[in-house]
Parts: C-alpha cells; sequence; structure tokens
C-alpha cells in the first residue's frame, strides 16, 4: 500500500458504512451502528499505523485528479498530507472513533439508530475530507458537508421543537459565514490562478503583494460560522439539542476545530491586519463566552460556552502567534518555524482541548444517561459518589480545562497562549489570563453543583455508574487529557511534533515563572473559589440570589440572540412579506393584467370558441397537430 | 473498464457501418412517445392497466434512445460537435425549413436530462389515481414528444414547433387537472407564454430574414453574420421573448401559480424541461449569434437576473404553500441562469448548461415529493403541515436531499452549476455582481430548511395517511435523486461535453468591449 492508497481507504470508509447503512441498515439498528463503528476503527486503526510507522513526516501530496472544467474554471481533487493535517487527521481518526464507541451505549435505546449511525459516517467522511483536502475549493466542499451532516444530526430528535429550530439555525448561519468563504476562495482563484494549497503558499512568497486583507477577513468569515466565533457564535449553544456524542465529536472536538484548522493551513494568506483582526475577534469570543457560562444551569450548555470560549483561545492564538512569527526575534528563535508559530500554538491547544472537551461531554453524556435525561445542574449533585469513573474522569476533564500547572494537558497548551498574547500585546494578555481565571471557576461551579454535595432529584439519587462501552471511552480520553501536554511520550506520534512542539512557543528564564505563577493562581482561585461558593448552593444559583447585576450581565449573553430574532422577524421577514405583497399585486395584478388589453382581445376570442367541453379542445389541438405535421411532412404535395 | 470500453468500440463499429441504427434511435425518442399517445388516443376500449404499461413502454423509449446515444457520443470522440443527423425534406423547402435533428454537446445532456425527468413524471403520473387517466397520459406522452424533439432540432421552426407542442398540453392538464382556481391560472399562463412564444418567433425570424444565411437552422446561421444594429434589436426581442418563458423578473408571474396549480407531473416536466427552452435558446442561438446584441442588453439581464436571485428569493421566504414556494424558488435559481449567461464566458454558459440540468432534476423531484406530501396530508399549507418526519422518515429523506440538492450542497449536480456560475461572475464585465448573488445561498437556505422544518419535524399536526413513500412514486424519485447524485460526484459525466461545444461558441474571458464599460 502507498500514501494515495492508505489515505483514500481513511476517507472511502466512513462513506462507504454510511451507503450500506443507507442500503441495508435503516431499520436494522444494530447492523447500522456495527459499521458505523466498524469504519470509525478503520480509519482510527490506519490513522495510527500511518503515523506512528508509515509516514516519515515530510509533506506529501497524492492522487490529483481533474474533477470538472468548464471554460476558464477547473477544479481537481487530491490529498495532501503535511505537519498540520496530521496533527487534524490524529485527533478526527482517534477521538472519532473513542465517540463511537461511546454512542453504542448511549444511543442503544434510540428508535432511529439507523439515522444516527449513517449521519455519525457521513460526518467523519467530510471531516477526513477537510482535513486531507490538497485545495480551498475541495476544502469548500467537504466545509459544506460537514454543515449539512451537523445539521441532520442536531436535528435527530424529531419530535423537539427546539432541535428543528436549532439545525435551522446551524445551517444557515453557517451558510453567512460560508458566503465570505466561497468569496474569498474565488478571488483568491482569480488572483492567483489555483486554489492548489501548496502552490498559494509559494506564490504568497514569491509575490506578496498580491495578498489582501480583504481576501483573508473573508477566508475568515468561513471560520467565524464553523468555529462559532462572534458575532456568528450564536448557533452553537442552540446545538445542544443534538445527542450528547454529537456535541462532542462535531460541536466540540472536531467540526468546530476545523475553522482553526482551515486557518493553520493557510497562514501565509493573511496580512498583519487581518491577522490583528482575526487575533482581537478571538480574545473577544473567549472572554464574552466565559462570561455567559456562569448563567448556564445545563450542563451542555455550560460546556458549550466553554467550548467557544476555548475556540476563542485557538484563534487568538492563531492570529497573535503568526504576528509574532513575523518578528525578527522569533524568526532568530525559531526558524523556519516562526511562519507557523500561530498555527503550531493553536493546534495544540485544538489537540488538548479535543482531548478534555470531548471527555467533558462525553461525561456529561454518562450523566445525562444516568439521571434519564437530566441536564439541570440543579437538579443533580452527589454524582461523585454514585458515578465514580465518570466524576474521577470529569475531574481530571476540569483540572485539564483549568490548566492547572503540569497536572494535565491544558496547561501546556493555554501556557503557550498566554506566552504569545505576552509577546504581542499586554492588554490582549491581561483580558486571556481574567478570561482564564473565569473558566476555572465556571468549571469548577460546574463540578461542584453536579458532583459534590447531596443529590437535589429523583433521577440523580438513583444514578448509578453507566455501562463499560460508556466509560471506557471516558477513561481512555482522561489518559490522553492527562499525558497530551507531555507531547515527547509515545502516547502522541513523533510524526506531530513538528506542529505540536517546534512550532509551539514556551516561556524560559523569568518569563516562564511569571506564567506559570499566573496559570497556577487563575486555576487554583478559580477552582478554590467555585468550591467555596458553590459548595452550599441549594436548588437556584448564589450567584442569581446573591449578585444580581452579574447574573444579569451573564444570562443577557449580550444580547445577541435577541437582536438576530428582532431582525429575521421584523425587517427580513417584513420586507418579504412586503415585496411577496408587491409582487402579486403590482407585477402580476396591475402590470400584467392591465396592460392585458390583449388579454382581453384573447378573452373574447376564446369566449367564441368556448363550448364549455374541455374535450373540444383536446380534439381541436390534436386536429391542428395533424394538420400542421401532415403540411411539414409535404403531404399536401408541393 | 473493460465493458465500457467493448460498448464503446462496439458503438463506434455501429457508427462506421450503419449510422442509421443512431439517427433512428433519435427518432425513436421523439417519435415513439407521440406514436404511444396516438395508439391511447385512437384504441378502444382497454383495460386500465393495458393504459399504464403502454404509457410507461412510452416513456421508457425516450431513455433508451437518450442512453444509447450518449454512449454512443462518447465514443465517438466529437469534441462538442453535432452529430447524428437526420434531415428530411418538408414541404417549406422554399424557405430553408426542413426536419433537421441531431445533438451536439449542449443539447445532448439536456436531450438525456428530459429523458430522465420524463420516465420519472410518467412513474408518477401512472402511480396517482386521476380521473380520465387515459387523457391525462396522452398528454403527457404528448408533451414528452414534444420535449425531446425540442433538444434535437437543429431546425429553428422545428425547435419552436416541438416547443408549442409541448406546451400546449400544459395549458390543458392545469384546465383539467389543477388545483383551485384552475381555469383562470390555465388562461394566465397561456396569454402570458403565447405572447413570449410569440415574439421568439418574431425574434428567430427576423434573424434568419436579416442573416441572409441559407437554411433556417442552426448550423446554416453558425455562419452568417447580422450588423450590429439589427443585432440589438432581435436580441432584444429574444430576450425577452425567452426571458417570459423562463420567468425571467419580472415577466415571471405566472410561474410560480402555474406551477402550484398544474397537476404534478405536468409541473415536473414543465419546470424541470420545457422553461429549460428559453435558456438553450439563449444559449445556443442569441448570445452566440450576436454578441453585439448581448453586449447592448447585457446590463439590463444582470438587473433582472439579481431581480431574480434577491427579490424573488425575498418573495420565497413569504411563502405559506409548499407548490407556491417550490415555483417562487424555481423562478429564482433562473436567475443563476441568467447570470451565468450574462457572464458571456465558457464557464459562465457552461456552468448554466450544468445548471439547467441540475434544476430540471431537482425541482422535478421537489414537485413530485410536494405533491406526495400533498395528497397525504390534504394541504400543501406549511403552517398546517407538521410531523410527517416519524411516520414518512424515506419521504423525508427524500425531501431533505432534494432541497439540500436545490440550494447547492456539494455532492448534488446543482453546486457545480452554481460554483462555476460564481466563479465566471468574478471575470465578467461587472465583478461586483458576485456578492449579491452570493446572498442567494443564504436566502436559499432559509427558506429551504423552513419548510423542512414546518413539514417533517415537530410533532404530527394533521390526520395524515398513505404510509411512506412507496411503489412507481419511490421509484420516480429515486431516479431523480439517483441522476443528482451521479452528477455531483462526477459531473464530468457531461460537463466535458458541455464544456468543449461552449468552448466553441464562446470565449475563455468575456470580451471587454465598450458598452460594457460604458454601461458601468
Amino acid at each position: 500500500m502507498d500514501l494515495s492508497h492508505i489515505l483514500l481507504v481513511i476517507l472511502l470508509a466512513p462513506l462507504a458504512a454510511a451507503g450500506l447503512i443507507w442500503l441495508f441498515g435503516r431499520r436494522r439498528g444494530g447492523l447500522a451502528a456495527a459499521l458505523s463503528v466498524a469504519a470509525a476503527a478503520v480509519v482510527a486503526g490506519l490513522t495510527l499505523y500511518l503515523l506512528y510507522a508509515f509516514w516519515d513526516g515530510a509533506a506529501a501530496e497524492a492522487m490529483s485528479f481533474r474533477w470538472l472544467t468548464l471554460g476558464g474554471f477547473s477544479l481537481s481533487l487530491g490529498f495532501s498530507l503535511n505537519a498540520v493535517s496530521a496533527v487534524m487527521l490524529f485527533v478526527v481518526g482517534f477521538v472519532g472513533f473513542w465517540i463511537h464507541v461511546f454512542s453504542l451505549g448511549y444511543m442503544a435505546d434510540d428508535a432511529s439508530k439507523g439515522r444516527f449511525f449513517g449521519g455519525m459516517s457521513v460526518f467523519m467522511f467530510s471531516m477526513l475530507g477537510i482535513v486531507l483536502a490538497d485545495n480551498l475549493l475541495m476544502i469548500f466542499i467537504f466545509w459544506e458537508l460537514v454543515g449539512f451532516s451537523s445539521y441532520m444530526l442536531i436535528g435527530h430528535y424529531l419530535k423537539k421543537g427546539e432541535a428543528a429550530e436549532a439545525c435551522k439555525k446551524a445551517f444557515i448561519v453557517n451558510r453567512v459565514g460560508d458566503f465570505g468563504l466561497l468569496l474569498g476562495i474565488i478571488l483568491i482563484y482569480w488572483t492567483f490562478g489555483t486554489t492548489q494549497i501548496a502552490e498559494l503558499a509559494g506564490a504568497a512568497r514569491v509575490s506578496p503583494e498580491l495578498l489582501s486583507t480583504g481576501v483573508g477577513l473573508l477566508l475568515f468569515c468561513g471560520v467565524l460560522g464553523k468555529s462559532a466565533q462572534m458575532p456568528l457564535h450564536v448557533w452553537l449553544p442552540d446545538a445542544m439539542a443534538g445527542p450528547t456524542p454529537i456535541s462532542a465529536l462535531i460541536h466540540a472536538a472536531t467540526m468546530v476545530a476545523a475553522g482553526v484548522f482551515l486557518l493553520a493551513r493557510v497562514p501565509f494568506l493573511f496580512t498583519p491586519e487581518a491577522l490583528e483582526f482575526i487575533a482581537w475577534i478571538g480574545v473577544a469570543t473567549a472572554l464574552s463566552a466565559a462570561v455567559w457560562a456562569f448563567a448556564q444551569n445545563d450542563i451542555k450548555k455550560v460546556l458549550a460556552y466553554s467550548t467557544l470560549s476555548q475556540l476563542g483561545f485557538m484563534v487568538a492564538a492563531f492570529g497573535f502567534g503568526s504576528l509574532y512569527g513575523q518578528t525578527e526575534s522569533a524568526v532568530g528563535q525559531y526558524g523556519t518555524y516562526a511562519a507557523f508559530l500561530g498555527a503550531g500554538a493553536a493546534l495544540f491547544h485544538l489537540t488538548t482541548h479535543a482531548f478534555f472537551k470531548a471527555l467533558l461531554f462525553l461525561g456529561s453524556g454518562s450523566v445525562i444517561h444516568a439521571c434519564h435525561h437530566e441536564q439541570d445542574i440543579y437538579r443533580m449533585g452527589g454524582l461523585l459518589k454514585r458515578m465514580p469513573v465518570t466524576g474521577v474522569t470529569f475531574l481530571i476533564g476540569v483540572v485539564a480545562i483549568a490548566g492547572v500547572p503540569y497536572a494535565a494537558s491544558g496547561f501546556f497548551s493555554k501556557d503557550a497562549i498566554l506566552y504569545i498574547a505576552h509577546l504581542t500585546h499586554p492588554v490582549a494578555f491581561g483580558i486571556l489570563a481574567f478570561t482564564a481565571l473565569l473558566t476555572a471557576t465556571y468549571m469548577g461551579r460546574l463540578f461542584v453543583v453536579a458532583f459534590l454535595g447531596l443529590p437535589r432529584s429523583e433521577a440523580a439519587e438513583n444514578a448509578r455508574e453507566t455501562p463499560w462501552v460508556m466509560w471506557l471511552p471516558l477513561v481512555v480520553l482522561a489518559v490522553y487529557s492527562v499525558l497530551a501536554g507531555y507531547v515527547t511520550l509515545p502516547v502522541i506520534p513523533a510524526t506531530l511534533l513538528p506542529m505540536l512542539d517546534s512550532a509551539v512557543p514556551h516561556p524560559t528564564g523569568d518569563t516562564h515563572t511569571l506564567l506559570v505563577a499566573i496559570s497556577a493562581a487563575a486555576a487554583g482561585i478559580g477552582l478554590i473559589g467555585a468550591f467555596f461558593i458553590y459548595r452550599r448552593a441549594g436548588d437556584t444559583d448564589p450567584l442569581r440570589a446573591r449578585a444580581v447585576p452579574l447574573w444579569m450581565l451573564s444570562a443577557s449573553r449580550f444580547y445577541f440572540d435577541e437582536a438576530y430574532d428582532w431582525y429575521v422577524a421584523k425587517v427580513q421577514q417584513r420586507v418579504a412579506e412586503i415585496l411577496s405583497f408587491l409582487d402579486t399585486f403590482l407585477i402580476s395584478g396591475v402590470l400584467v393584467r392591465g396592460t392585458a388589453g390583449v388579454a382581453g382581445l384573447c378573452g373574447i376570442f376564446a369566449r367564441l370558441m368556448h363550448t364549455g367541453n374541455i374535450h373540444a379542445y383536446v380534439w381541436w389541438f390534436f386536429a391542428g397537430i395533424l394538420i400542421l405535421g401532415a403540411y411539414a411532412f409535404g403531404l399536401f404535395g408541393s | 473498464m473493460a465493458l465500457f470500453g467493448g460498448i464503446a468500440e462496439f458503438l463506434r463499429g455501429l457508427e462506421a457501418e450503419s449510422p442509421r441504427v443512431h439517427t433512428s434511435m433519435l427518432l425513436f425518442g421523439i417519435f415513439g412517445p407521440l406514436a404511444f399517445a396516438f395508439a391511447l388516443a385512437i384504441s378502444g376500449k382497454l383495460e386500465a392497466g393495458a393504459v399504464r404499461v403502454a404509457a410507461l413502454l412510452g416513456f421508457l423509449l425516450p431513455v433508451v434512445s437518450a442512453f444509447w446515444l450518449w454512449a454512443t457520443y462518447a465514443s465517438m470522440g466529437l469534441n462538442g460537435g453535432y452529430a447524428f443527423f437526420v434531415n428530411t425534406p418538408t414541404g417549406l423547402d422554399a424557405i430553408g425549413v426542413s426536419l433537421f435533428l441531431g445533438l451536439n454537446g449542449i443539447s445532448l445532456p439536456l436531450y438525456v436530462m428530459s429523458a430522465v425527468i420524463g420516465l420519472a413524471a410518467g412513474l408518477y403520473a401512472i402511480h396517482t389515481n386521476v380521473e380520465r387517466m387515459r387523457l391525462y397520459l396522452i398528454l403527457l406522452l404528448t408533451m414528452q414528444g414534444g420535449l425531446m424533439g425540442m433538444f434535437a432540432s437543429i431546425d429553428l421552426l422545428f425547435f419552436f414547433f416541438f416547443h408549442e407542442f409541448a406546451l400546449i398540453p400544459t395549458f390543458i392538464m392545469i384546465a383539467m387537472w389543477g388545483r383551485a382556481a384552475r381555469r383562470t391560472v390555465a388562461i394566465e399562463l397561456t396569454i402570458y407564454l403565447t405572447l413570449g412564444a410569440m415574439l421568439t418567433l418574431g425574434g428567430l425570424v427576423a434573424l434568419a430574414w436579416m442573416s441572409g444565411a441559407e437554411g433556417f437552422n442552426l448550423i446554416a446561421l453558425q455562419l452568417a453574420l447580422v450588423d450590429a444594429e439589427h443585432q440589438k434589436l432581435i436580441f432584444g426581442l429574444l430576450l425577452i421573448g425567452f426571458g417570459i418563458l423562463v420567468s425571467l423578473f419580472p415577466f415571471h408571474s405566472w410561474a410560480p401559480r402555474g406551477y402550484a396549480t398544474a397537476p404534478a407531473p405536468a409541473a415536473m416536466l414543465h419546470a424541470g424541461v420545457l422553461k429549460k427552452f428559453g435558456l438553450y435558446g439563449l444559449i445556443q442561438v442569441a448570445v452566440p449569434l450576436l454578441p453585439e446584441g448581448m453586449g447592448a442588453w447585457a446590463p439590463l439581464l444582470m438587473w433582472l437576473a439579481l431581480g431574480n436571485i434577491v427579490i424573488i428569493g425575498l418573495v420565497t421566504l413569504a411563502q405559506r404553500d409548499l407548490k407556491l414556494m417550490l415555483g417562487n424558488a424555481s423562478v429564482m435559481h433562473m436567475g443563476y441562469a441568467f447570470l451565468g449567461v450574462f457572464a458571456f464566458s465558457a464557464a459562465g454558459a457552461g456552468g448554466a448548461v450544468f445548471m439547467m440540468i441540475a434544476h430540471g432534476l431537482s425541482v422535478a423531484l421537489l414537485f413530485l415529493l410536494a405533491d406526495s406530501i400533498e395528497r397525504r396530508c390534504g394541504t400543501a399549507d406549511l403552517r398546517e403541515l407538521g410531523g410527517l418526519g416519524q411516520s414518512a422518515p424515506v419521504l423525508m429523506a427524500f425531501f431533505v436531499a432534494a432541497v439540500m440538492a436545490s440550494i447547492g450542497l456539494p455532492g448534488f449536480a446543482n453546486f457545480w452549476g452554481e460554483l462555476a456560475i460564481f466563479a465566471a461572475l468574478w471575470q465578467s464585465a461587472s465583478p461586483w455582481v458576485l456578492v449579491p448573488a452570493l446572498s442567494g445561498i443564504v436566502i436559499s437556505a432559509i427558506y429551504g430548511l423552513r419548510a423542512v422544518s414546518c413539514v417533517f419535524f415537530g410533532e404530527a399536526r394533521v390526520n395524515y395517511r398513505g404510509g411512506d413513500l412507496r411503489g412507481l412514486e419511490k421509484a420516480g424519485a429515486l431516479l431523480l435523486l439517483g441522476a443528482l447524485l451521479v452528477l455531483g460526484f462526477w459531473p464530468r459525466l457531461f460537463s466535458d461535453d458541455v464544456n468543449a461545444a461552449v468552448g466553441s461558441l464562446y470565449p475563455v474571458e468575456p470580451p471587454v468591449a465598450e458598452h460594457f464599460l460604458a454601461e458601468e
């Protein structure tokens, strides 16, 4: 087997599974689940084989063929494997497999398993397409397809009204972002004559004058949608209406990270102005989402806002890191890796986040399953004793995301981001450090309220540990959440080290000490503070009871949803209604019928012919046809 | 692969030895359905089953013809040029008219599309139980024969004649089997489309007359020249005439109501195939033959096409009836095809042809499914529908797929048409058009998903009967969805032929003429 065959099998195995499920598995839930999990296992197995044993780490392109040519426009399909896509491949293949396993337990009683697992496989296919694509148009194609699979899976529970709304919202908001992305890609195509990423890298180096801030920001529009950055973040919290494994796979570990991955694939297309803008969007999202998380009582919503916030960290890391990479000192220190500092830091956090956030979501899924679909943390409590494996692994996830120094992976990746911000922008550094404190606090709140204390409902009282198909993935992901920060350990393939180690800036000396101290303070104050604030919480949130303005600030979510709802209902729909009215009455009513003096004449003529019997028309028609035909074929002699 | 090679070898050999086989296939495709229609009309009492089987055979003939010719064409390596000539003299030789048929890289894919949609419409018609079934099928078969002939005509009079041949049964079917207010709608549609057809005929006659060409057909006209002044006049006539027939804004108002009122198979054939007459005429005839005229009218065309996309797109958002919504959406998507024509380049025209094919398949599928929904629920009002997803998961899967196809999701044919048009627009005389045109991908997502959500999600609200999609109805839907997916995954099945043909008619980059710039 050569590289192109391995990549082809990785890409097509889930598609084949989806096709088979569609053909045979719609009513056979067990078969559908088996096919889907088998495909995920093939993907994971081949990915590990590829990254540990087969691939030497050199960027490789494989299997390019022409897909469409129309005039001056042509599009090809091809694979590429390089340091950036290898990281993403590892995350998607490995985390994806364990979430598939978890789904076996979580979805065991679902009536539409065929649809669910078929959708999972379509998703895996689409996501792998993004990861392996060698050109921007191909990325766009699979980008749209992940949007579609996300739509189908969010809407899995057909009866739930909120699911119907949420899946629609997710798709439409993403389309708004894709509007900009496609525009940007078309502009790049005509500017550089190609969308091949390797060729673009060369062209951007040779003629940097072709780059423009506008095109970079158009590409970033796609990231705003897919990675749910402000102001297009509104779909992600609502997307929690889907089944929990979907939230873990699509809306935490992989798809929402696709935006960050896209940035990391093409760091050379962005001007410094664009990078600065991107970075600040990330900072704003990180901070705002952390604030909003405090007023959420739904366990999945808290995690959703934390995902938004962590994605903000990644986007900020990309922006500031790439800016820093352009400075002379960075080039001196990191050499050829300097251009990838932003990508490296963002991907490092993406990887650790994929592990610990998938862990947290699956943990929440385990809790929800055990509590009979109870999602309100104020109706839980005391779960640590009743569900020890879930509880302990969840605590590991909390420690990781809080960034407790050296305890788990989150610390290392967040530390690199804080260091980059420290080097480039002190204000952003301050905001991100404060966000880290907030993160530790709201995650502490989640753990304290849901897992400690006494049960607040019967469901929580009777919760029992879930079966092994559900807790085993938790254990695996917990191990990775701890160890993935120590990238040189063999848990991470050595071929990923260029991105996860060499291209990740780490502080040394005094700065190192300072940053560890800040991380320790943020995590420590946050977690311990949360313990003391929330440990005696009854049925209502202490913030709501005692600090109303803060609660209101958090609960408002800065009125983004309200603003969009107002726009849709009061602007868009009204304009549509008015236009529809004009269309009906002006164009077809007045213009058409008014100018139809001709029509009047026709009407008189028609009345003369009007025998009241429609069959007469039919026979007239055929008679006319026959005469005409006869004439045309020369039957009347000439 | 060896099998394909063998087939290609066989067909090539046949071409060399007895080319009449292929031209006979072409004639079968056109006159087969007509012969079945005629036979059904004159035969005496028949079993209901026999009528259905006969009609089905009538719909199958064009499919056999289309796939045969397609395979032959592929084996011949014609580079988009014309093949399968039939040239039968008529009594009109004095004015250069003969029954002159043939297919090229543009018309062949449309010929195949029209055969596929015809079969799907036929299957659906046979599945539904309407009164006066025999007449219903006779009219549909007549339509189908006209549609096949329309795309196979090289002679312009026959091109027009076959169009009318397909059009008139539409009126009758709307008047006899339509929904509420069918008479009014039928008359409005008749007047409107007759007007459009008259203008078109006037333009075509003027074109033949002023060019002083030898014959009244596409091949003879390609060599003819018309001076710039007359080009503008003729192009104007053709643009408005064809425009009315393709529901160019603001001449569109017949379309949504017509489609919503028509019985589903008629709507499928009209919206899916017949409507493409105008675009086909523009792409194959008007624009390549009248470049100066195109230059003069391009700015207007651009604004009107944007009207289709943005204004009708928004109007679609306000629709409450599923079929009216689909009718408006279909009008909206024609805007993309017009913009492809406007781009005046091989990419734009090729994209427009691909869009026509894809749109034809997807809109036919949508009307089929919408009618299935309406027949099961007794209403097509989006506010009353709901919750069908649980009891009809297959219907839901098809409907979601059809909506996704029509809003341009990759994996379906429509995506390629839209993408090529978008790409071509940036090179057109007014690159900024790309921005409002792209807004359509958001608008169409909104109304498409809203329809899915209204019909299938939530608790069941109306009394639902008839079970899931099944039988011939499912077969018809599967045929269309399959075609959309095959072209979505492998666009080159058609696009290489289309590309070769438009490549010989259109420049790679649009010409930068003064009047293009003067209008800016």
